[in-house]
C-alpha cells in the first residue's frame, strides 16, 4: 500500500485521460504530438518494448549500466580478497611447490565472481527502480495492456488541462476508447 | 514498429495479431491438460522415480555399487555431468549470444531453450553430487571457515573453479530466465481468476507494461546478455580444464576448452531441436516456431558437429607432431583399442552424420531433423565418454591396465536423469509460456491483420537470416 500511495503521490494528480490504442505506430505519432502540445503525459503502457516511446516521452537513460560495472567491480575485488587472504595471508598450504600468491589461478573465480555480483546486484537495483517485489499488487491501467492494447495516460490538471481538446487528439490519432480515470487516494 | 522484408521469409507465420499470440502460446496453459501431457508427464515421473531410486540405491550403499575401478575412477557419472552441461549451453547461446548479435529468430526459441539450460544443468549438478560419493559433504569445496581451523579450498584446482562457474551459471541463467519471464507472466494474470490469478499476480512482481519499466527491462536484457555471453564460454572452458590441467595422456590438451565449448553448442542445439520437433506439433506452435527455424538450427548444428570434428583430426595432428610417444598411444589406442566402437559412434555420430544438413532437404524435413537430433545426442554422450574412460583406462602402469563395464544402477542413473529433464519440462510447458509472447509480438509486423489476411504466408522451409 506504500508503494501505490507514493506513486499517486508522484502523479500529483487524481485525474488522468487514457487513449486506448491498438497500433505502437499510431500510439508513438500521437504521444510525439501530445508532448508537442506540452500535454502532461505520465506515462504510456504497452504490451512489449516500443522503441522510441522512451525518447519520445522523455525518459532519461537508466544508470543501470553504471551500477553494472560498479557491482563488477565490487565482485572482482570480493573474489580477489578472498583467494588472496585464505590462501596467502590466513592459511598458506604448500601445493605442488606451486607460489601461494598464485595471480593466473585466480582469473576463473574472479572472472565468475564478477558475473555473479553484477548479474545479481544489477537485478537488484532494476527491481528497487522500478518498485517491483513478489506478491506486488499492482495499480493496473487496464487489463488488455500486457495482451493487445496500448495506452496513453495523461494527466488532467483542473483548469489547466482542456479536456476536449485532449480528447479529440486522442480520437484523431486513432483511439479506440478514451476514458477518464480517477485514482482513488 | 515491425516491418517485412519482402524477399524474407517472415519470422512468425499466418498473419498473426497480438491477441492471436496471446491466445496461442497461452492455450496449453488455460485448457485443461491434454491427454498427450498427461501420458509424457506420467512416463517422465515414473524414469524419474527410477532416478531417485538408484541415487538413493548408491548413497546408502556407496559408490561400490558403480563400475569404477582404481584405474577408472571417473566414468559413467562425469560424462553424464559434461553430457548435461554441455546441453545446457544452447539456451544461453540462443538467448544471449543471438540477442547481441540481434538475430531475431531466436524469440520464439529462447524461452524454451532457456528452461532447458536450466533443467539441464540440474541434471548436471546431481551427477556432481553423486560423484562426490559422500553428497552430505558436498559443501566442502566452498570457501568456509571449518571446523578443522582455518583451512580453505585450493584455489589452483579446476574442480574448484567449477564449482564457481556451474554455480554462476545456474543462478544467472535462472535470473535471464525469470526476467524474461515477467511481461509474460503479467499477460497471465491480466488473463486468469481466482487461485491462477492470486499465483501469477505474486510472480509477476507488479508488471504493468509503463515504458519507463519497459526502458529499464530493455537495458537489463541487454547487459545481461552481455555478461551471459562471456560466461557461456567460461563456464564450459573450466568445465574442460578439469581434465585438460591434468597430466593424463588424451586430456592434456590445449584445445580442450573451445572445443568443449563447440560440442556444448552442438548438443544444446540437438537437444533443443529434440524438445521443439516434438513441442511445435503438440503445442501446436508450428507458425510460431517455423521450417525456417529448424533450418537455422540445423546449420548451427552442422557448423558446430564439424567444428568438433576438426578438433577431433587436430588432435590426432597435435599427438603425432608432439612425438610424446605416452599421447601417441592414448589416441591410437582411442581409435583402434578395446573401445574403439565408442570412438567410431563418436566420429560418426558428430563429424560424420550432420554433413547431412548440406542438403535443404534434411533441413526441411522435421521427422528426419528428429531423428538426426538423437544421433547428435547419442554422440555428444560418446564423445565424453571416450575422452574419460579410454584415457583413464591405460593407465601409465601396465599393470593397472584394466576395462570399465558400466553396472545396472549407472544406467538407471543416467537413464532416469532424462526422467527428472523431461518432469520438469513437462511442468514447464503446462504452467509457463513457452514462448515469449512480448518479443514474438514486436517482431510482427503493425499491420498485421489487414496485411497478411489475404496472402497468408504457406510455410515454406526457407533460411530466417537470408
Amino acid at each position: 500500500m506504500l508503494t501505490q500511495r507514493k506513486e499517486i503521490h508522484y502523479m500529483d494528480n487524481n485525474k488522468m485521460l487514457l487513449g486506448v490504442y491498438d497500433n505502437p505506430d499510431t500510439t508513438l505519432d500521437v504521444t510525439k504530438s501530445l508532448k508537442e502540445k506540452g500535454y502532461d503525459v505520465y506515462d504510456v503502457y504497452t504490451p512489449f518494448a516500443v522503441h522510441n516511446l522512451d525518447r519520445v516521452l522523455g525518459v532519461k537513460r537508466s544508470r543501470l549500466s553504471s551500477a553494472a560495472f560498479v557491482f563488477a567491480m565490487t565482485g572482482l575485488t570480493s573474489a580477489v580478497s578472498l583467494q588472496s587472504f585464505t590462501s596467502y595471508f590466513d592459511w598458506p598450504m604448500l601445493i605442488g611447490g606451486k607460489p601461494f600468491l598464485h595471480i593466473p589461478t585466480y582469473i576463473p573465480i574472479t572472472f565468475e565472481l564478477s558475473i555473479l555480483f553484477t548479474a545479481f546486484g544489477m537485478v537488484g537495483c532494476f527491481f528497487i527502480v522500478n518498485k517491483m517485489f513478489w506478491g506486488r499488487n499492482t495499480n493496473i491501467i487496464d487489463l488488455r495492456v500486457t495482451d493487445d492494447r496500448f495506452v496513453i495516460a495523461v494527466n488532467v490538471h483542473e483548469g489547466k488541462t482542456d479536456v476536449n481538446e485532449l480528447s479529440n487528439i486522442f480520437k484523431q490519432g486513432g483511439a479506440l476508447e478514451v476514458r477518464e480515470r480517477i485514482n482513488e487516494l | 514498429m515491425s516491418y517485412e522484408s519482402p524477399i524474407r521469409e517472415p519470422l512468425v507465420n499466418g498473419g498473426k495479431t497480438y491477441a492471436d499470440v496471446t491466445r496461442d502460446i497461452l492455450r496449453p496453459m488455460e485448457n485443461k491438460a491434454s491427454k498427450g501431457w498427461w501420458i509424457g508427464f506420467t512416463v517422465s515421473a515414473i524414469v524419474l522415480g527410477i532416478w531417485i531410486a538408484a541415487s538413493t540405491y548408491t548413497f546408502l550403499t556407496g559408490l561400490g555399487v558403480w563400475g569404477l575401478n582404481k584405474t577408472v575412477g571417473w566414468a559413467f557419472d562425469i560424462t553424464n555431468f559434461v553430457f548435461w552441461v554441455g546441453i545446457g549451453h544452447a539456451g544461453t547461446l540462443i538467448s544471449a549470444v543471438l540477442l547481441l548479435f540481434r538475430q531475431k529468430w531466436r524469440m520464439s526459441i529462447n524461452r524454451s531453450a532457456e528452461a532447458m539450460t536450466i533443467f539441464a544443468v540440474l541434471c548436471a549438478a546431481s551427477f556432481i553430487l553423486s560423484h562426490m560419493g559422500r553428497p552430505w559433504v558436498a559443501y566442502w569445496p566452498i570457501p568456509l571457515p571449518n571446523a578443522f581451523g582455518t583451512l580453505w579450498v585450493n584455489f589452483n584446482s579446476p574442480l574448484v573453479w567449477d564449482v564457481f562457474a556451474i554455480s554462476t551459471y545456474f543462478s544467472v541463467s535462472l535470473v535471464f530466465w525469470y526476467i524474461g519471464l515477467i511481461p509474460d507472466i503479467a499477460t497471465t494474470r491480466d488473463r486468469a481468476i481466482g487461485i491462477r490469478r492470486s499465483i501469477y499476480n505474486f510472480l509477476s512482481m507488479g508488471w504493468n507494461g509503463s515504458t519507463r519499466t519497459w526502458h529499464r527491462y530493455e537495458m537489463i536484457s541487454l547487459i545481461l546478455a552481455g555478461i551471459s555471453t562471456p560466461l557461456v564460454f567460461s563456464v564450459h572452458s573450466i568445465v574442460s580444464m578439469d581434465f585438460a590441467t591434468s597430466l593424463v595422456p588424451g586430456w592434456h590438451t590445449t584445445i580442450f576448452p573451445p572445443y568443449f565449448v563447440a560440442g556444448a553448442i552442438f548438443s544444446g542445439f540437438g537437444m533443443v531441436l529434440t524438445l521443439l520437433v516434438i513441442g511445435r506439433v503438440v503445442l501446436k506452435q508450428e507458425e510460431y516456431i517455423t521450417l525456417g527455424h529448424l533450418d537455422a538450427m540445423c546449420r548451427v548444428v552442422m557448423l558446430t558437429g564439424t567444428m568438433v570434428g576438426l578438433a577431433y583430426i587436430t588432435e590426432f595432428f597435435v599427438a603425432a607432431y608432439s612425438g610424446v610417444e605416452y599421447e601417441q598411444y592414448a589416441f591410437i589406442n582411442r581409435a583402434t583399442g578395446p573401445y574403439w566402437w565408442s570412438y567410431w559412434i563418436m566420429m560418426g555420430c558428430n563429424l560424420i552424420a550432420p554433413q547431412v544438413f548440406w542438403t535443404k532437404w534434411a533441413r526441411s524435413t522435421p521427422w528426419f531433423i528428429f531423428v538426426m537430433s538423437i544421433i547428435v545426442n547419442i554422440g555428444m554422450w560418446f564423445e565424453r565418454f571416450v575422452i574419460i574412460v579410454t584415457s583413464l583406462h591405460r593407465d601409465f602402469l601396465p599393470s593397472s591396465w584394466t576395462m570399465y563395464t558400466p553396472t545396472l544402477t549407472e544406467f538407471m542413473i543416467l537413464f532416469g536423469s532424462f526422467g527428472l529433464f523431461f518432469t520438469l519440462y513437462f511442468l514447464f510447458i503446462r504452467y509457463l509460456p513457452t514462448i515469449n509472447m512480448a518479443e514474438v509480438k514486436s517482431i510482427i509486423p503493425t499491420h498485421s491483420h489487414d496485411k497478411h489476411a489475404n496472402h497468408a504466408h504457406a510455410e515454406k522451409g526457407d533460411s530466417l537470416h537470408g
